[in-house]
């Protein structure tokens, strides 16, 4: 293949680029999200709707989305935890509990306003406070309502708790996951969720395409295990012909060959060459030809044996260099090499920074903020960061008021019949920053 | 066949939900369904790269007509196979993610293949490619040139580093594979056996990947998530777009906090194993029949936890969250946990947490399920009755089993899996002729100069 020219980078970036981030326009303008989810698995998805254009309404219970309380090391940033703000953004944030009587009547008049409601409950729990599909598809033939929960609204294994770690194991994530003489090893981060977030959120936008078509909502199911299922790529067609688990590999790719973690002088590199024409440069650079002679045909080269010798000669190579050494002979030769990206490595780097993959912005309540911006990159509709995590009932005004019209003195009653609520004394991390002025951040009044 | 009641409300809190939901999402009746995407051409050309093949799935379970072109000789991806297991000319992965696409052959690379592609590109809603940043453009079917063909095209390109940015020029003769995808994608850093575990061999604390192809599957879905935002977008505008996905941007957007951690303290998160430093225990623990995960992270779960276990000890050792998500006390708690946990089964350790969450003085809540072997997985009425796994008897690659798509839980336009694969320009008669009015002689033509 050719090389390309640096022509094509410059319209590329000017595809991108020719005017700022949010002088672009959002896909999901006008599409109104009511968020009934808390944790990881469910908020993903919104999250995804939310950075690209939708608005999202997030009505939360008084004792608060259990992220509230899931921080690492137990920390807390001027009162926040950093395990709700990972997936909380852009929304408005309604303190209310859907199982209130009276929240029931003003949950549905939003839902005649509303395009979209998901929950992560356990399923039923909106049925049981008459918020079900039959129900919200008689106010808004429209709605396109998600559940999602770990086994689904039906089966034998409905009703099962599922957390990450379980969808992780019960999937078969863990079991492949690991060095090939030590244990299972789960994600370093709560993998099932966030894939699942994203299935949710891919599958609303799809039901999104089919009413634009149409005019018809529907009724989504998903199922936290059976999308980690989904993606394990060969695990079960191999399973069933041959009668056998699947085995951990470490970081060797058992379906391509080369493809395996090994260690420099200075650290550890990523190395695969796959085509017979990247195997070659590989074996170019580490001056090996007779491996190429030898394994010149990429299936040959996945034979077990053949593997192991091919990956252990690589290792002597790469011992000897360092990791740059060994990314300037893959620009050079056209095979895939890469160094293990940590997160300062991204947060700094020139090249995701200009790619708006990470993204600064001023938060009102927090302030100078910077964090990732959901994948992928869109020339016309970018994904953005406008605002994070917010304590609880923060935008009850903004909400009642604007959306359902309720004047200042009626948002006070449901004040008063405890049927929405603000954050409490008595849990910081549902509080405002200490030294808030009590102003900055609220829309309204 | 009709299920029992038992079996479609199994532990559900509201029986009558459960039934409705069956009702309307029962998987025996998704063939008699409408298909959301019905209405779009996908022209996918990915080319060793199971990130454009998953995300290309996607559509096609949703109802997309997917036309995957590939060059005459076939995609490198169909080679992609554990250990080298091929059927014909196809291995497991491709098979996996062959589903409900017409394959034609064509070599872009010819001025005739260009021109041919050229005309589909006009019938075209979507473009996958997963060639290097510029390739296209090199060959004259860039973005830039495929607009002025069809100006509301939607492209989507998905490569390493991206499309632009001073890395993707800088790596641009780099092929994309999903372990390097992985690697630059922060997960891996911290993912593998706990760095603070003593018990743990030097050898074993390095980066580690997922097992499966994470680093494609996400980018795939991501790519797909693009494609299909920009498809609503252009029911209402008109606008076509460039999609850019670096599979490893897909990564860093379901990374945890990582980077609100690090943004807020300056501080990384380090490899934690089965640990977990902002939820603990919640952790697999070895048991006699392998692995089971335990969780009681909360006060009152914890209590329970020690209380099963019959350890007050521990609680008073450890008995705030502070404690428990101390990296250097989890070890500790963990190989407490499994002196207890290494004697039972892990059906008995479910017996065990389910009789206490039953008495009426209990503590709190204890999580537990068994850790799977796929082979396990397979067998689960639960996966059997949702139809998680299809089984297919196909006229060319004969029995195979594949996951199911997981968009069959949509009611009104679920997703669905018609056929598995198809051999190498398997489609070429049908496409050519629907789209470009080719007959048999033009192809003879076309086969004789290499163009399919």
């Amino acid at each position: 293949m050719e090389l390309s020219n640096s022509n094509y980078f410059e319209f590329m970036k000017n595809v991108f680029k020719s005017v700022g981030l949010f002088e672009k326009d959002e896909a999901l303008k006008g599409v109104r999200v009511l968020d009934v989810t808390a944790v990881v698995l469910g908020p993903s998805a919104s999250d995804m709707l939310a950075e690209f254009g939708a608005e999202v309404i997030k009505f939360e219970p008084a004792h608060g989305d259990q992220m509230r309380f899931v921080t690492p090391f137990a920390y807390f940033y001027k009162n926040m935890s950093p395990g709700l703000w990972e997936q909380q953004h852009n929304r408005y944030w309604v303190g209310m509990h859907l199982g209130h009587p009276k929240a029931k009547e003003l949950f549905l008049e939003f839902v005649k306003r509303a395009d979209v409601v998901i929950d992560n409950l356990t399923p039923g729990r909106m049925a049981e406070w008459g918020l079900d599909y039959s129900v919200l598809s008689k106010v808004n033939p429209r709605i396109i309502q998600l559940h999602v929960s770990g086994f689904g609204s039906w089966g034998p294994w409905t009703g099962r708790t599922s957390y990450d770690a379980i969808a992780q194991s019960m999937g078969g994530l863990s079991y492949i996951t690991g060095f090939e003489d030590r244990g299972p090893i789960k994600s370093g981060v709560w993998i099932a969720d966030w894939i699942n977030g994203l299935m949710c959120a891919l599958s609303i936008v799809i039901a999104l395409n089919y009413r634009e078509r149409t005019g018809k909502g529907q009724f989504i199911d998903h199922m936290q295990v059976e999308n980690v299922i989904r993606m394990l790529d060969w695990t079960w067609l191999y399973c069933y012909l041959t009668g056998k688990n699947r085995s951990r590999s470490g970081n060797r790719d058992l379906a391509i060959c080369p493809s395996d973690l090994f260690e420099c002088r200075d650290g550890w590199i990523a190395i695969a060459a796959f085509t017979e024409c990247e195997f070659e440069g590989l074996c170019k650079a580490m001056d090996r030809m007779d491996l190429f002679e030898k394994f010149r045909d990429p299936i040959e080269r996945l034979k077990d044996e053949n593997a192991r010798y091919i990956l252990s000669e690589m290792a002597k190579w790469a011992k000897e260099k360092h990791t740059e050494e060994i990314i300037r002979y893959a620009d050079t030769y056209g095979f895939s090499a890469s160094k293990v990206l940590e997160v300062d490595d991204v947060y700094h780097s020139d090249h995701f920074n200009e790619r708006w993959a990470v993204q600064e912005y001023e938060d009102e309540v927090y302030g100078y903020f910077k964090e990732q911006a959901y994948a992928p990159r869109m020339s016309e509709t970018p994904s953005r960061v406008k605002w994070g995590a917010r304590p609880i009932g923060f935008d009850n005004e903004y909400v009642f008021v604007k959306i359902l019209g309720l004047t200042v003195d009626e948002v006070k009653k449901l004040y008063d019949e405890k049927v929405i609520f603000k954050w409490s004394e008595s849990i910081p991390s549902s509080c405002p920053p200490p030294d808030w002025d009590g102003k900055s951040g609220i829309k309204y009044p | 066949m009709s299920l029992s009641e038992e079996k479609i409300v199994g532990m559900a809190i509201n029986k009558e939900y459960a039934k409705f939901t069956y009702s309307i999402t029962n998987p025996d009746d998704v063939f008699r369904k409408p298909e959301a995407l019905d209405d779009v051409v996908v022209l996918d050309l990915s080319y060793g790269n199971f990130a454009g093949l998953f995300a290309s799935s996607l559509l096609a379970e949703a109802g997309a007509e997917v036309i995957r072109i590939e060059p005459p000789g076939g995609d490198i991806a169909r080679k992609m196979s554990p250990y080298g297991i091929m059927i014909k000319d196809a291995g497991l992965p491709y098979i996996v993610e062959g589903r409900n696409k017409f394959h034609i052959t064509l070599d872009i690379t010819k001025e005739e293949g260009k021109e041919i592609f050229k005309k589909l590109v006009k019938k075209a809603d979507v473009i996958i490619e997963t060639f290097r940043p510029g390739y296209m453009a090199s060959l004259g079917l860039g973005y830039e040139d495929l607009k002025k063909i069809k100006e509301d095209i939607i492209y989507c390109a998905i490569s390493s580093w991206g499309h632009f940015g001073c890395e993707a020029e800088k790596h641009a003769n780099q092929p994309s594979y999903d372990l390097t995808d992985q690697a630059k994608g922060v997960i891996m850093s911290i993912t593998g056996e706990p760095e603070l575990d003593p018990e743990v061999p030097q050898e074993y604390k390095k980066p580690l990947k997922s097992g499966n192809w994470m680093g494609w599957y996400v980018g795939g879905a991501f790519a797909t998530l693009g494609i299909t935002l920009a498809l609503f977008y252009r029911r209402r505008t008109r606008k076509g777009q460039f999609i850019d996905c670096a599979p490893c941007e897909g990564l860093f957007s379901i990374a945890n906090y990582l980077f609100q951690f690090y943004h807020m303290t300056g501080r990384k998160m380090i490899r934690a194993g089965n640990y977990d430093y902002a939820v603990f225990p919640y952790s697999y623990f070895k048991c006699k029949d392998g692995y089971t995960f335990i969780s009681g992270f909360t006060d009152p779960n914890w209590s329970a936890l020690c209380e099963i276990m019959g350890r007050e000890d521990l609680r008073q050792m450890f008995p705030t969250i502070k404690e428990r998500l101390t990296p250097e006390n989890q070890p500790k708690i963990q190989h407490e946990i499994e002196k207890w946990s290494s004697s039972y089964t892990s059906d008995e350790i479910l017996q065990i947490v389910t009789e206490y969450s039953r008495r009426p003085d209990r503590k709190g809540v204890v999580v537990t399920g068994r850790l799977e072997e796929p082979i396990d997985v397979l067998k689960r009425e639960h996966w059997h009755i949702r139809k998680t796994f299809v089984e297919i008897d196909d006229p060319y690659y004969g029995k195979v089993l594949v996951q199911n798509s997981s968009l069959k839980g949509m009611s009104e336009t679920p997703g669905r899996i018609k056929w598995v694969c198809r051999p190498i320009g398997a489609d070429n008669e049908f496409i050519f002729k629907k789209y470009l009015g080719m007959g048999r002689t033009d192809l003879k033509k076309l086969k004789s100069k290499g163009v399919i």
